[in-house]
């Protein structure tokens, strides 16, 4: 039934033997058509909406009934294993159907996750995990030599969620040169700095990554646009930043203040922060704490130009549209906050140094 | 009669293909399938849970899963793994810093049991960076070479800004799948 749903491209189906090239002509085609594409989708979603048995519901409370509803049908069917039958075969398709019906809530979050609050998409994620768990210990007690789908076993699983290990502390370039016989390359950036005032001016330049990383103490300024930006191991810095066009990742930060605008920001393991953003999705936080929120406040010779071309000159409010993953709860987040008005720093001006506070 | 209709139900679930994508947080694995399938990419939030795509490609209809790779939900990864034929693992060429951490993903993610089976497409993706590593520094990186011989793997660089290079992987994945498929026939 999803198939139907989500397929945007049939009818464009190419012959096997196609050259490449005729394949990055009808790419191209697809792209520049893509808008009559999700006006196609969306009608068809709407319609089957209307008479599908499996609908992808556009609101998050008839969402919500139905996944209830499904919920507590696979609940009573599980609680219903130890008696349902002796006989290993018609228990084995009694698990099967629960099985598949725990798919099918599966489907159903994915279906509608897209227009779902996102802690409604993570605790709905974490009922069909929680499901599966069930069904599979059910299984493994009532028919204990018989592989399942679900085939790890709940121990298996803890071992391996343990093997995942935290990033070593090694950088970049011991790894490179550990394993390789290439040539140490090394991103442009700013590093191992203390107590300093750093500035970079790209206006008029083609850059594409940049590294922060390693500063105590330092105030950074870089004017101009940037294709990515990854920050790392700052203590007690401010950092202003022109338009990032892709994605910034920070990560390990402490005591900070960051003025950046960007498509897209995640934030790891940071502590005591203030972030000033304008975010043209929303914002993630993960493992971090103390950490707050204002609007992006910046000016520099050329910003409104620079913010122009990188599509973010307009303010989207997402600053304050904050996801922590570690938060399941419909509540707010203990880990960050908005950051009250009177505490907020004045307008910064980084095209002249004499601005230092 | 009997017989027709089995052979038609298992000649029809062929042409369908179950594709999971993962890779660490921020590598472009959302961009990818949005872009693949012409949709707007311009506003993308990192993934929360995952996401399902089900696009027509060649004569197959792929079955794309592409679930969130930020830390927290990396153990979510596993829920995926029945029946996926195809495996994309998407890299950040640009990311130097967290490539140790890629690596020990893969790593894992090629223990498991359950994708034994499956084609490998690894996807270098974000050359159009300036200094991003090629695909071979990748591979080299991820010390694909050492890969278990049964495995059906394939490292190709690739833009989902240009789009460059998604169409030769997933050319690969699919036609290895479905090389796999007839081969069981
Ligand atoms: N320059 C460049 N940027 C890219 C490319 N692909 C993706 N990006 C950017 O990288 C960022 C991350 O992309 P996503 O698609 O959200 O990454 P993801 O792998 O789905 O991330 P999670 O959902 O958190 O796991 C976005 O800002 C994209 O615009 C690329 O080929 N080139
Ligand atoms: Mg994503």
């Amino acid at each position: 039934m999803d198939e139907k749903k989500t397929a945007s491209n049939a009818g464009e189906t190419e012959a096997l033997d196609d050259a490449l090239q005729k394949k990055h002509l009808s790419m191209l085609e697809r792209l520049s058509n893509r808008h009559q594409n999700r006006l196609d989708n969306a009608l068809t979603r709407r319609s089957e909406s209307e008479s599908s048995s499996s609908p992808s519901f556009e609101s998050t409370s008839s969402f919500f009934s139905r996944f209830s509803d499904s919920k507590r049908s696979i609940e009573s069917q599980l609680a219903v294993s130890r008696t349902a039958s002796s006989d290993p075969t018609q228990l084995k398709s009694h698990f099967e159907k629960i099985s598949a019906s725990i798919s099918d809530l599966e489907k159903l979050v994915a279906e509608n996750s897209y227009f779902l609050p996102s802690y409604d998409v993570r605790a709905s994620l974490k009922t069909v995990s929680d499901l599966k768990q069930s069904l599979e210990n059910l299984n493994s007690e009532l028919i204990p030599k018989k592989k399942f789908s679900f085939r790890n076993k709940a121990n298996k699983k803890e071992s391996i969620a343990q093997e995942v290990k935290e990033p070593s502390p090694l950088n970049c370039s011991s790894v490179i040169s550990d394993k390789t016989s290439f040539a140490v390359r090394e991103s442009p950036g700013l590093r191992n700095r203390k107590g300093e005032v750093l500035m970079e001016d790209f206006r008029g330049k083609e850059v594409g990554e940049f590294t922060i990383s390693d500063l105590d103490c330092c105030e950074v300024r870089i004017i101009g646009c940037l294709r990515a930006l990854f920050v790392h191991r700052l203590k007690n810095c401010k950092v202003y930043v022109g338009p990032v066009l892709g994605s910034i990742l920070i990560e390990e930060v402490e005591g900070c203040i960051f003025v950046m605008a960007s498509h897209q920001i995640r934030i790891h393991t940071a502590k005591k922060s203030d972030f000033y953003l304008r975010v043209r999705s929303r914002p993630i936080i993960e493992d971090s704490s103390g950490v707050r929120f204002a609007p992006y406040h910046l000016t520099y010779e050329g910003i409104e130009e620079d913010l122009r071309g990188a599509s973010l000159d307009e303010e989207t409010e997402n600053w304050a549209n904050v996801d922590d993953f570690k938060w399941l709860r419909a509540i707010q987040s203990p880990n960050w906050s908005i950051l009250p008005e009177n505490e907020r720093v004045r307008i910064t001006n980084t095209s002249t140094l004499d601005n230092i506070e | 009669m009997g017989l027709l209709s089995i052979i038609r139900k298992i000649k029809r679930k062929e042409k369908e293909m179950r594709i999971l994508m993962v890779g660490l947080d921020n590598s472009g694995k959302t961009t990818i399938v949005l872009k693949i399938n012409g949709e707007d990419t311009s506003v993308i939030s990192p993934t929360l849970g995952f996401n399902i795509k089900t696009i027509t490609y060649q004569k197959y209809m792929l079955n794309i899963w592409d679930v969130g790779g930020q830390k927290t939900i990396r153990s979510y990864w596993r829920n995926y793994f029945e029946q996926t034929d195809g495996l994309v693992w998407v890299v950040d060429s640009s990311d130097l810093r967290r490539l140790n951490d890629c690596k020990a993903e893969l790593d894992n993610l090629l223990k498991e049991e359950r994708l034994s089976g499956a084609s490998l497409l690894i996807l270098a993706n974000k050359q159009d960076i300036k200094g991003a590593l090629a695909p071979d520094e990748i591979a080299k990186v991820l010390n694909l070479e050492a890969m278990e011989k049964s495995r059906h793997w394939k490292i190709v660089g690739c833009s989902a800004y240009t789009g460059e290079g998604l169409l030769e992987g997933f050319d690969w994945l699919v036609q290895d799948v479905a090389s796999r498929i007839y081969v069981l026939d």
